[in-house]
């Protein structure tokens, strides 16, 4: 983005490569991502299964080991080997949200210990009282009853075990969010709580959420700027309005063209592309990360980059 | 469409709305929190667990049985009139030791072949027998977890531990467990230590392949965000879910165990026979076991072995269904 | 079917009819009443989307049809007519063995459920071929490749050998989908058909479900809590909430006309429909527990409108129009105005926009 120069970059991601071992050999997941999260912004990352998307997500919060590049959060390296004080700060500072709430909550424990978990790894939870009120104000703060804290998290819907697992990130008092498709598994009704609350603790804390999502019209509603990660690369990224104005990549668009609309009309005339990577003509010359506009990126070639500011009009 | 019903339903709602008072139809108090109490199903699941166990009837009645038995191996020797299991019984008329008495007013069941009250002898060889059922059951239980757990879920450790097992896996039960008879005096200690080497093996391979399948569950990645320790992920998210299954290989150890000490007693290298122990007792009522008239030496012990076998047995599957929250319906 | 078609003649093309359906489970020594009275007629030829959040009972409902409750649930009361017999009154296996598969299919959200992971895909199209048509082996697979030609398998002379493993999640949904075919079936219940898959794969399965359905003639009922997918698919569009369908009508009735509280709450807290940077509209709380008896509207609870009847009668069915109704106090002529939220009344000035 065009101010981005004088923001404070919270996190960076450089030519980031995760490499998982499968029988004979290696498979890369995520094939040199780079990026930025300012601070303060919803910063979203969109693809499909497979893109690699919750993959990236996930060595940010150093569950999945890095394979080459860098990540750095407030200017510091926290992938590969760190300092004990730099990861416990890592650990408090930086908090997931999991996609699926029936899975990431355990079954076996009450929620007051759920919600406070990340105390006793940073110290927090040595005074009992003082626990016990953390967890109260934390499922206050995520909509919740407090008398909630002594039941087992099966006895919970969907959006309120969702809403747990916020107030378990929450209690950490975290700067960066990386929430994983958070609402992709909750039903319609339950999805808008969690999407405002999300919102609304952004704007009271000032939280920056790193947004992994594949339903571009949920990003759309929630982020600032978007990337767009094709199996393992990110392909265009802009800011989310300019996106959907002027989405250049061909793969962009085709994404946005099949997103279900609930409008029956609009729906029946819709007319979907299909992508097939073997549009580009990469024999000659390969493509680069280029900024064919102020702040929107896209992976192309110099011809296909020529085509885009047309596009464009510039 | 579903016009016909709709025109039932038209004249239903008219008449169903007749006799309605109009004062209803006015905005209600709206109480936010009222939304979220909806559903609370007040569900536990240690008592669930308890409560689908004691379900059983069967279960019930073995587990009484199973109580009462070890109660009494302990409360028989301090019944007014028993006898000692180890003293040799003389008949005063004649001098001679009362050999192979059949079961009757004096001797309950019996006497074996140099004297001894095979009443007295069953209920403290069961005594010695459960007492190492249990002791090695318990211990097999401890290690098996801690090795399994540290085995299956540090990634660090997977390499040497696995070497470990292979050695001591690739060598037969049998022959340690004699090296073992053989290096130490045969007695209730190296009995002990010798099936404590040896047990915890299988246990730890189990809790091991257990652990892997749900070490990289979303609940766990979220405790390693929180920057959970392994000690605390192990006991707080990985063992609470293993309970039905260690519960059941625990209680399938302790007549294993048993099974042990009779195997080991029947080479040889068990328990003295100074000390009485299923093993004992089943391994001289074999020896006796040609003759008709003697086989009730073999056929006591073997009925309370058996019990305990297969009383365990029930009980531990029962308790592993019962803790298996699938079940919980 | 249109919004446009003649009642009169759509009632007499009705394949199936549920009326006052009333299904019922034992959970743990409690009995809950997943469906409360739903009912329900089906019109031949026509798509509908029965559209609820997870507990509203919208799969245990369909599957009533076909004979597959889980073990512990039953038909409590109601009847479901289906080709003179009510399907309600079945009990024995070899009733259902008549119906299901063959005339009523289903396709479930995870396609491995519905395959067999140690035979060729073309070996379990071919073996319900044989079952249902009756033909020869040999022809039978031929007929097998011919089907994975026409939902769209590249290469089925080939990928008939494959195992499920072996096809993505995409092309197992195919699979599914040919077997669904392969007896013919009159009508097709597809569950969350494409919940489990990326946008561009879901769109293509929806359009080859509708060519599928032009070219066999069947009936599609689409079970889906995705509105987009209901808007793309659906003639007709029947809401489920708590076990009753609280408002049935047509796609366009529904999405720019909409009467119950509970669809106006599930249209406009779709982001698709909200304002960046203002909270969308949102439900509060969950849904009722079903072991306890519902009084009233059982929606009331998270209804901050709600009136005061709500909470003690149950609303009965009032008529929006001949293809249209909801089952809500509001549209009584006693009840105060309710004015819907503001992004039903966008829907609607859009709709009237591009009608004009």
């Amino acid at each position: 983005m065009s101010q981005g120069s004088t923001r404070e970059k919270l996190l960076e991601v450089k030519a980031l490569r995760v490499d998982f071992k499968v029988k004979g050999g290696y498979f890369t997941a995520v094939k040199g991502v780079s990026f930025d999260v300012y601070k303060g912004e919803t910063f979203g990352l969109v693809g499909e299964s497979g893109s690699g998307k919750t993959t990236i997500g996930r060595a940010i919060v150093r569950i999945n080991d890095a394979s080459a590049g860098e990540i750095l959060f407030k200017g510091r390296k926290i992938n590969g080997k760190i300092s004990k004080e730099l990861d416990r700060e890592v650990v408090q500072k930086i908090q997931m949200i999991f996609q699926d709430p029936m899975a990431s909550l355990n079954e076996r424990a009450k929620v007051d210990y759920i919600v406070s978990e990340g105390l006793y790894s940073i110290g927090r939870a040595r005074d009992e009282a003082g626990r016990l009120e953390a967890v109260q104000k934390a499922l206050l703060d995520v909509g919740l009853l407090p008398e909630f804290a002594s039941r087992f998290p099966h006895e919970f819907s969907g959006g309120q075990r969702q809403r747990i697992g916020i107030a378990r990130s929450l209690i950490m008092r975290p700067e960066l969010v990386v929430a994983d498709e958070p609402i992709s598994a909750l039903d319609v009704s339950i999805r808008a709580q969690v999407l405002n609350l999300l919102s609304e603790l952004q704007r009271e804390r000032g939280l920056t959420y790193l947004f992994i999502a594949h339903d571009l019209s949920v990003v759309r509603f929630i982020t600032d700027r978007i990337a767009v990660i094709h199996l393992g690369e990110i392909v265009e990224l802009a800011l989310t309005e300019e996106l959907f104005a002027h989405p250049l990549h061909p793969y962009t668009k085709a994404l946005l063209s099949a997103i279900p609309v609930p409008d029956p009309i609009a729906e029946r005339r819709k007319c979907i592309q299909v992508y097939d990577p073997a549009c580009h003509d990469y024999a000659t010359e390969g493509p680069s990360w280029r900024e064919v506009s102020s702040g929107h990126f896209v992976l192309a070639n110099s011809a296909e980059e020529k085509g885009y500011r047309a596009e464009l009009g510039l | 469409m579903d016009e016909a019903s709709v025109i039932v339903k038209a004249e239903a709602a008219a008449a169903a709305s007749r006799g309605i008072d109009p004062s209803l139809f006015a905005f209600a108090d709206f109480d936010r929190e009222a939304g979220e109490r909806i559903g609370y199903s007040n569900y536990s699941y240690w008592r669930s667990t308890l409560r689908v166990f004691f379900r059983s009837r069967l279960s019930v009645l073995l587990l009484v049985s199973l109580g009462l038995l070890l109660l009494f191996t302990f409360v028989q020797p301090l019944i007014p009139g028993q006898k000692s299991p180890t003293v040799i019984y003389n008949d005063p008329a004649t001098g001679t030791q009362y050999r192979n008495v059949a079961p009757g007013a004096q001797f309950w069941f019996g006497t074996n072949s140099i004297g001894q009250d095979l009443w007295s002898r069953i209920w403290s060889g069961t005594r010695t027998s459960l007492l190492i059922g249990f002791l090695v059951g318990i211990v097999e239980m401890l290690v098996g977890i801690l090795y399994g757990a540290l085995w299956g879920y540090v990634r660090r450790l997977d390499r040497p531990l696995t070497e470990v097992y292979n050695v001591l896996n690739n060598i037969p039960t049998t022959i340690i467990l004699m090296l073992l008879a053989y290096i130490l005096k045969p007695s209730f200690r190296t009995m002990v230590i010798a099936m404590c080497a040896t047990g915890w093996i299988g246990l730890a391979r189990f809790i091991r392949n257990q652990i892997v399948i749900i070490r990289d569950r979303e609940y766990n990645l979220a405790s390693r965000c929180l920057g959970t320790s392994t000690g605390r992920i192990i006991g707080k998210n990985l063992l609470p879910y293993l309970v039905s299954v260690i519960m059941l290989q625990t209680a399938l150890s302790i007549p294993g165990t048993i099974g042990w000490e009779v195997f080991l007693t029947y080479i040889g290298l068990g328990l003295p026979v100074s000390i009485p122990s299923l093993g004992n007792l089943v391994n001289e009522g074999r020896r006796i076991m040609m003759s008709p008239e003697l086989r009730y030496q073999l056929i006591f012990p073997t009925l309370v072995l058996s019990f305990i076998t297969i009383s365990l047995y029930v009980l531990g599957n029962a308790f592993s269904d019962a803790s298996d929250p699938r079940n919980h319906v | 079917m249109s919004a446009g078609d003649c009642p009169a003649a759509l009632a007499s093309r009705a394949i199936l009819s549920v009326r006052d359906l009333v299904v019922k489970f034992n959970l743990r020594g409690r009995v809950l009443t997943a469906i409360r009275g739903a009912s329900l007629e089906l019109a031949e030829g026509e798509t509908l989307a029965i559209v609820g959040e997870s507990g509203s009972g919208k799969s245990v409902f369909t599957k009533s049809f076909i004979g597959m409750e889980d073990q512990n649930g039953w038909i409590d009361s109601g009847s479901i007519g289906f080709e003179g017999e009510d399907l309600a009154k079945f009990r024995r296996e070899e009733d259902w063995l008549r119906i299901r598969g063959r005339k009523i299919s289903m396709v479930f959200q995870d396609p491995m459920t519905a395959l067999n992971p140690l035979r060729s895909v073309g070996r379990q199209i071919a073996e319900v071929i044989e079952l249902h048509q009756g033909l020869p082996p040999g022809m039978a697979e031929r007929s097998a490749i011919e089907l994975l030609a026409r939902v769209g398998i590249p290469d089925p002379e080939t990928r008939h050998r494959q195992y499920p493993h072996e096809f993505s999640g995409g092309m197992r949904q195919r699979v599914v989908i040919a077997i669904a075919m392969a007896c013919k079936p009159r009508i097709l219940i597809c569950d969350e058909p494409t919940t489990a898959l990326d946008v561009t794969i879901q769109a293509q399965i929806l359009g080859l479900i509708k060519a599928l359905q032009k070219d066999f003639g069947f009936t599609t009922v689409y079970i889906t809590h995705d509105l987009g997918v209901v808007a793309n698919v659906a003639d007709r569009v029947a809401v489920m909430y708590a076990g009753k369908i609280v408002e049935c009508g047509t796609a366009e009735e529904v999405f720019y006309d909409p009467r119950h509280p509970y669809t106006w709450a599930l249209l406009s807290s779709l982001p698709q429909l909200g304002i960046k940077g203002r909270p969308l509209y949102s439900i509060s709380g969950t849904p009722p527990n079903l072991f306890n008896e519902v009084v009233g509207d059982a929606f009331a609870p998270r209804n901050p409108q709600a009136l005061k009847i709500d909470f003690v009668h149950e609303p009965p069915a009032f008529e929006v129009s001949p293809t249209h109704w909801a089952a809500t106090w509001l549209l009584d002529p006693r009840s105060p105005p309710v004015e819907p939220p503001a992004a039903i009344k966008a829907m609607r000035a859009k709709y009237e926009r591009s009608l004009s």
